[in-house]
């Protein structure tokens, strides 16, 4: 019943929270919403232990599919936004294939090349991708009318909403993964992948499963994003974008499924919003660059480290009470 | 119903003018010129270009000239705007060169900030704030008009025609060096690197250059060009063209040329802070590099047909604060755009956008930094959104930039103009290409 209560408080915060910001910080909150979904897919492929240095490109595949199929095809924005989810995650199917066989450092670096090859095709292949430009004028989400309100996607805070529910199915969605008994054995593939073989699991399968959920996931978020500024290229998804994903991971933590989102929203908010209006525009790389080196000096363990202690923390203060009172 | 209370609310002309009545808000990000000024009434100017990251170099520079302007222009009385003096002041937003931070940057000046006017650098970012731009009819400018298109209507670009003025940097090459006979090019693969690729082919095909080699398209994230350079000069060529590549490429360039005992012709759009490249280099080997920007000490800036007001303080004072060594193609061109604007809302009498636009245009014709200029580019933009008229060309003489003359680009156009648009299609940078 409490948990319900927090979930429906949350829910309430998070549908009252643009109302309360200025307008640039409501278009930084849209960003923001999706780059949630980004990190968190981005942990749903860490659970098998490995991490991607393509996973940013990923992401441009779902965008640079939504975006062909609605314009060129007219096919309904929501569900070219679906398609390049799909899209992407058959895109990393196929990747997988030689990717896995590799591990580890290797994987790292052979993710990194396979995402500059994507790259370097969406620069190439003028037609359809657009060169180096990139594609502009996408076609945005159509307005409509559900009677108590009207959405008009050109403000963001239509598009908030709309992005809200869509990361918001995509985090139960990954939640529940995460929980099942496939959730389970990606954890086993990254701890103890010899033994979970020789338990007779098909640890590549599982290692292809979570690249593959993982990037639809990354995929639907780049969709969101094309449809919302309307215009993509190479370079929106290139490796500086990777490094902030990556900070975000490791800034928030990998152990909870909240610590990369927690790294996502303090960091986002601290480099958007405090950095800026604090005067500081110009040296914000500068300043970002030692929080990090900070964190990782004196928070291994990430945010998420932060609030697992406050809640042990106040638990353990509970229990003492409670045994008091029993004392007593 | 909030977004469609925000519908109908959100009007052109009511963005604007709510806009303004919540500007004091956002004090924190403005950037005020420090000189103290008497002026009531305030007008407020965005600046929406790269600040930081490896594109800054034509963002940081104009927003320090553009302060120097603002405190000249505060310090003389201000902006005489329907008969009342306003102090100008600017507001700057670091867009990072990221499409979707211009949007939110645009956001925020226009509707938070109150701006009456949006400079930005272009390219890549503008896509990013044109639905502002439609939805609230903001004047925009850009530095790049392979941004302008028919449907840009309250986009100009008023200072520069990249890549367009390049031509008279390889004609004046042509008619004073005729023994140069072979070229080679190298840019980064990029929507400033590729218009400036067939800008260039066209300038040399005009001027009976040969090429030896396609452009050299290297991909941006490049950070060694010691292989770039090897094959460039493999062939040993009369000219070597560094297209538009950004400072971060030209300079590491230059020192593999020098290393690697190029002794031929150098031609580039820009050189910014060309100074290091002579320290890391030789003035030996940098002797009679041409390129497109000109240091505003420049004796030959002083003549009457220039508009830029008084330039050689104005580089002096720039100099005293930042260092001559950070001067760069962007330090004037901002402030000089700011001189248009002036004009154009004291002679509309008001600052809202449409009519400065209006007052701007009016005649056809406008007052470009270096000279009379027209109103021009249905042919290659699709839209008269660009001023154009003459363009230096600079050559680095005993370590330091001098203009050699101007040149008329609508004079080349006359003559070449087909030969810009064949290689334009096939790049794909003609207005109707871009997808």
């Amino acid at each position: 019943m409490a948990k319900l209560a927090t979930l429906l408080g949350f829910g309430a915060i998070l549908l009252a929270l643009p109302h309360a910001l200025s307008f640039s910080q409501q278009e930084i909150l849209v960003f923001l919403t999706i780059n949630v979904l980004l990190v968190a897919s981005y942990r749903l492929l860490t659970l098998t232990g490995e991490w991607s240095l393509g996973h940013v490109v990923i992401m441009g595949v779902g965008a640079y599919a939504s975006a062909l199929l609605s314009k060129r095809l007219g096919i309904y924005v929501p569900a070219a936004m679906l398609l390049g989810a799909v899209t992407a995650a058959m895109i990393a199917l196929a990747l997988s294939f030689p990717l896995f066989r590799m591990k580890g450092f290797y994987f790292l670096i052979g993710s990194f090349a396979a995402g500059e090859i994507i790259r370097l095709l969406w620069k190439r292949f003028r037609d359809p991708f657009g060169g180096p430009k990139g594609i502009k004028k996408i076609d945005p989400m159509p307005d409509f009318d559900i009677g108590i309100y009207a959405f008009d996607f050109f403000e963001p805070i239509s598009y908030y909403y709309f992005a809200l529910a869509v990361v918001g199915v995509s985090l139960w969605v990954m939640w529940r993964i995460e929980r099942s008994p496939v959730g389970l054995t990606f954890h086993a593939v990254h701890w103890q992948d010899r033994l979970a073989e020789a338990s007779g699991v098909n640890v590549r399968a599982y290692r292809t499963l979570a690249f593959v959920l993982a990037s639809g996931f990354a995929g639907l978020s780049g969709a969101l994003l094309a449809h919302y500024i309307g215009t993509i290229n190479p370079n929106s998804f290139d490796v500086e974008q990777m490094v902030f994903v990556l900070t975000w991971t490791i800034v928030g933590g990998t152990a909870t499924f909240y610590g990369p989102i927690l790294g996502c929203v303090v960091l986002t908010i601290l480099n958007e919003i405090v950095l800026r209006e604090a005067g500081f525009e110009q040296m914000r790389p500068l300043i970002y660059g030692l929080i990090l080196i900070l964190s990782v000096l004196f928070m291994p363990k990430g945010l998420e480290s932060l609030v697992r202690g406050a809640f042990s923390g106040r638990n353990a203060r509970k229990n003492s009470a409670g045994e008091t009172e029993a004392m007593e | 119903m909030v977004a469609k209370m925000f519908k109908d609310v959100l009007t052109r002309r009511s963005l604007l003018g709510s806009g303004a009545a919540v500007a004091g808000s956002a004090a924190a990000a403005a950037i005020l010129p420090r000189t103290a000024f008497a002026q009531d009434k305030v007008v407020k100017i965005g600046f929406l270009a790269p600040l930081t990251g490896p594109v800054a170099a034509w963002g940081k520079p104009g927003l320090d000239g553009c302060l120097i302007w603002g405190e000249w222009i505060n310090a003389a009385g201000g902006i005489n705007i329907g008969g009342e003096a306003h102090s100008v002041e600017f507001v700057a937003y670091d867009n990072e060169y990221d499409p979707a931070k211009a949007r939110t940057g645009a956001t925020k000046l226009i509707r938070e900030d109150g701006v009456k006017f949006i400079m930005m650098l272009g390219g890549d970012t503008w896509p990013g704030a044109q639905p502002v731009a439609d939805r609230t009819g903001m004047l925009f400018s850009t530095l790049l008009p392979s941004d302008l298109s028919p449907d840009t209507t309250t986009l100009i670009a008023p200072c520069e025609v990249h890549p367009i003025y390049n031509v008279t940097g390889v004609e004046w090459l042509a008619d004073n060096m005729p023994e140069l006979k072979t070229a080679v090019m190298c840019a980064q693969d990029d929507a400033l690197g590729l218009p400036s690729v067939a800008t260039y082919l066209a300038a040399f095909e005009a001027a009976g250059i040969e090429m030896q080699d396609d452009p050299l398209l290297f991909d941006p994230a490049t950070t060694d060009f010691a292989p770039v350079v090897t094959r460039l000069i493999s062939g040993n060529p009369d000219i070597v063209c560094l297209d538009t590549c950004y400072a971060d490429y030209v300079h590491p360039i230059c020192e593999q040329l020098f290393q690697q005992g190029y002794g031929g012709q150098v031609i580039s759009c820009t050189a910014d802070f060309y100074q290091q490249i002579v320290a890391k280099t030789s003035e030996e080997f940098m002797e009679g590099f041409v390129f497109q920007f000109p240091d505003f000490d420049d004796p030959a800036l002083n003549d009457e047909s220039i508009n830029f007001q008084k330039p050689n303080e104005f580089y002096a004072e720039y100099a005293s604060r930042y260092g001559a060594d950070q001067w760069g193609a962007v330090s004037w061109e901002y402030a000089s755009i700011m001189d248009l604007w002036k004009a154009g809302a004291e002679k509309a009498g008001s600052a809202e956008p449409d009519a400065v636009l209006a007052a701007m245009k009016e005649g056809g014709t406008g007052l470009h930094a270096f000279g009379e200029a027209d109103w021009w580019g249905k042919d290659l933009f699709g839209i008269d959104n660009a001023l154009v008229g003459n363009w230096p060309i600079v050559v680095i003489e005993g370590g330091k930039a001098t203009i050699k003359e101007f040149r008329s680009i609508p004079e080349w156009y006359a003559k070449h103009g087909e030969l810009l648009k064949k290689h334009m299609s096939a790049y794909g940078q003609m207005w109707d290409q871009r997808t």
